[in-house]
């Protein structure tokens, strides 16, 4: 038997701790019990369907009222939630995962092996829309062995698995909620995580109050959080600077210099992988000539666009779809704002008198249109004269998005090269938008997620990527830090560069 | 010049619309420096000597941005109210011509609308037809049109029974000729001064709808719009936020102005 939550990612773990030091100050203190922690964000939350909901709000609140069979750590290692313990099987198609004794669901009733099972036998039905589904399809069958254990069989080996068990889609319902009518999971909780729901409000205020059976001894420090909506970003930021909201959630770059430097106020910059990427589609004209593809990648200036759209902070990225985080990542060629070049690159693909194109961008949020705005301004000399057109964010959905030839997206950081590569790459990734489909790149993933010895998978990830830049599928300029702040009297609140955990349940507040 | 105009209120009035129709038909070609241009080095200014209004977060120079969306910017104003004057003129002089259950019919109709106020009444129409400068003037033009429609009946009632009126009935001529070339000729004072006046509010909301993103669209140099791409950088040059506020402020003013002048040169109890 071999265990597969080894720390291996120094880089991470390195600054996991810088993270915590902003909360070090007052860490031999213990930890005061009690109060309300209120915290902000400027986008409603529409469901609470573990499932399928994607909102950047409605995350927090599952990851407080509900907890997966694992979790990523701040470190970015999957670590024990409701599983207190697992093993792998040496060739890693079989996973076993012990359960926590006398865990409750908030209704009372005991979270026990079957209701793990129900969960994911609903991720794995077709018939559910389900965000994990693609990176648990390898799951072969789930079983429950006792009321306290579950096992899984892979149809291929997958050594990553307890990290793919952590997605934040991923958390354990009840059996019974599951079984009953799946249009009340959008407003009804009842999850074994650290705070309960006690009232809903989609646009306004959302509030939690303690699970005082929660599994964790001593946990959650805080009777209640609240999680105050406002629809405007200037609001949220107001109110923060002078109201009593004790954590704006996410920051935006305009303000990070003034929020950071007001007095009483820790702010938390992240690096992280999240990125937006230009779409263009293998399958539409001009872009299934890469040499198309290559000229707009040598327009654009990356540090540049740091500067202007990212105030800073962030880092260049070359087309590179991982971020330094991962341990898989090569060493990435970078590419210089080379406008000549580009032109020599189009005229050579048969535009010597330049390209005039439509470019797409959501108008939500803003960066993504500001970015294109950008990208339209970098192209110029290069021969690429780039309307940008904007939309609202429902259109470009229904008439855009995995459609359009040339548009602006936007994506998150995954926890794992395979993640990443099977929610927009792969043949049948879960968005895939570019019309690639190179069966050697799927081989390649294939490959790396199939084998446990570190070497193949390095060498297959390796390939895998040498060939994406190669073939160039998108074009990622940068990737953006994830940015938050908190009132100096929260202590122990941290941030995952995934942004999907937030481990409330180890805040207090020193007043 | 006429005597309303030579007030202080008039002469600004005049004096601004004039700037704001010099800018709104000049103005790109006055503009120092390409609009949509970067100039990294030199990002989030205030005014100085190479921009004199200052620079935004992209380094672009505001002034350009400025008279570059000038015409766009007023040419909303104007578009929308002409098709919500034309639209609800008409309806207001068949209502007040025809007279009857047809009347009856139109203005209760128009009634129920009017309760509703024009700036949520455009938002409905926008959400309804999806956003952009188009479907925003559209949306601005069907708000627009009870109000008109109302003062053009009044106004057609009040001259329906003049005896030029009745003579052309008593001529004989036809119903089409008599509105058109009798009526319509007389009723259109008060009809042009509340139109001027509504280029300002038209004005004003298209602002509006492109701060909310249902107008313009970036990179358009829309005011409005302008005003909403700025706002996060706010507090850290405030001219981004200043300069298209102040000038949106400048236009709707002028028309107001112009249009009260207007009126008060037109009402025969003043002119006397």
């Amino acid at each position: 038997m071999s265990f597969y939550h080894i720390p291996r990612r120094s880089a991470l773990l390195a600054m996991a701790l810088a993270l915590a030091v902003p909360t070090l100050g007052a860490a031999q203190d213990d930890p005061k019990m009690g109060g309300t922690l209120k915290i902000s964000h400027s986008t409603r939350i529409a469901t609470l369907n573990v499932l399928s909901l994607s909102g950047p709000a409605e995350y927090p609140v599952i990851d407080m009222a509900y907890s997966g069979l694992t979790r990523i750590g701040p470190d970015s290692q999957p670590m024990p939630d409701l599983a207190a313990s697992w093993e792998g099987s040496p060739d890693a198609t079989e996973f076993t995962f012990h359960l926590r004794e006398g865990v409750t669901f908030h209704d009372g009733t005991p979270a026990t092996a079957s209701d793990v099972v129900a969960t994911y036998e609903a991720i794995l039905n077709p018939d559910i829309p389900a965000s994990a589904a693609s990176v648990l399809n390898m799951i072969d069958t789930v079983e429950a062995i006792d009321d306290l254990t579950v096992k899984f069989s892979l149809k291929t080996p997958f050594a990553d698995f307890p990290t793919s068990t952590a997605h934040a889609n991923a958390r354990i319902m009840s059996e019974e909620a599951l079984a009953g009518d799946h249009a009340l999971l959008d407003t009804v909780v009842n999850g074994t995580g650290p705070f309960k729901m006690e009232s809903y409000d989609s646009a306004r205020i959302t509030r939690l109050v303690r699970n005082d059976d929660y599994f964790i001894e001593g946990k959650p420090h805080l009777d209640a959080v609240e999680m105050h909506l406002f629809p405007d970003l200037a609001a949220e930021t107001t109110n923060f600077l002078s109201g009593d909201i004790d954590v704006m959630l996410l920051v935006q770059q305009a303000d990070y210099e003034r929020i950071s430097s007001a007095p009483g106020i820790n702010a938390l910059r992240v690096p992280s992988g999240r990125y937006v990427n230009v779409v263009m589609r293998f399958d539409q004209e001009p872009f299934d000539d890469l040499r198309v593809r290559e000229a707009l990648a040598y327009a654009i200036d990356r540090q540049l666009l740091v500067d202007l759209v990212l105030e800073g902070l962030g880092r260049p990225a070359h087309d590179n779809i991982l971020s330094p985080e991962f341990k898989f990542r090569i060493d990435t060629p970078e590419k210089s704002y080379d406008p000549e070049r580009a032109k020599a690159l189009l005229a050579e693909a048969g535009h010597p008198d330049g390209l005039k194109l439509d470019l797409v961008a959501s108008n939500r949020p803003a960066i993504r249109a500001q970015v294109a705005i950008a990208i339209k301004q970098m192209a110029l000399p290069a021969g690429f004269d780039i309307n940008v057109e904007t939309m609202p964010h429902d259109t470009y959905l229904a008439n855009v998005w995995r459609k359009g030839g040339f548009y602006m997206a936007y994506w998150g950081m995954q926890p794992t090269e395979d993640a990443t590569f099977n929610l927009l790459l792969t043949s049948n990734a879960s968005y895939e938008d570019t019309g690639w489909m190179n069966a050697e790149f799927d081989a390649l993933v294939q490959a790396g997620r199939s084998t446990t010895i570190e070497s193949e998978r390095a060498d297959a990830y390796t390939k895998a990527q040498e060939l994406m830049l190669a073939e160039l599928p998108y074009i990622i300029a940068f990737y953006e830090d994830v940015l938050t702040a908190s009132k100096e009297h929260v202590q122990g609140y941290t941030l995952n560069p995934i942004n999907r955990y937030f481990y409330l349940e180890n805040v207090w507040l020193d007043e | 010049m006429p005597k309303a105009f030579r007030t202080a209120a008039g002469m600004t009035g005049l004096g601004l619309l004039l700037l704001v129709m010099g800018a709104a038909t000049l103005g790109p070609l006055l503009a120092p420096y390409d609009p949509q241009a970067f100039h990294p080095a030199a990002r989030l200014q205030g005014p100085s000597a190479a921009h004199w209004l200052g620079t935004d977060q992209f380094g672009r120079d505001l002034l350009s941005r400025l008279l570059n969306g000038a015409p766009s910017t007023v040419f909303f104003g104007l578009g929308a109210t002409l098709l919500g004057v034309g639209a609800g003129s008409m309806i207001g002089v068949i209502a007040g011509t025809a007279g009857g259950w047809i009347d009856s019919v139109i203005m209760r109709i128009l009634d129920g609308l009017l309760a509703v106020p024009e700036l949520l009444f455009t938002l409905l129409i926008v959400t309804f037809l999806g956003g952009g400068m188009g479907q925003a003037m559209l949306a601005v033009a069907i708000a627009f049109t009870p109000g008109m429609a109302r003062i053009a009946r009044s106004s057609v009632l009040s001259i329906r029974t003049r005896e030029y009126v009745l003579a052309a009935v008593a001529r004989g001529e036809r119903s089409p000729y008599i509105v058109l070339r009798e009526v319509l000729p007389n009723a259109v004072g008060p009809i042009i001064v509340e139109a001027t006046i509504r280029v300002a509010f038209a004005i004003m909301i298209g602002a509006t709808l492109g701060f909310l993103g249902l107008g313009a669209q970036p990179p358009s140099t829309e005011w409005g719009l302008m005003v909403a791409e700025a706002r996060q950088f706010m507090f850290r040059n405030a001219w981004t936020v200043a300069v298209p506020g102040v000038a949106i402020a400048m236009a709707a003013m002028g028309f107001n102005l112009f249009g009260d002048a207007l009126r008060d040169s037109l009402d025969p109890r003043r002119s006397s």
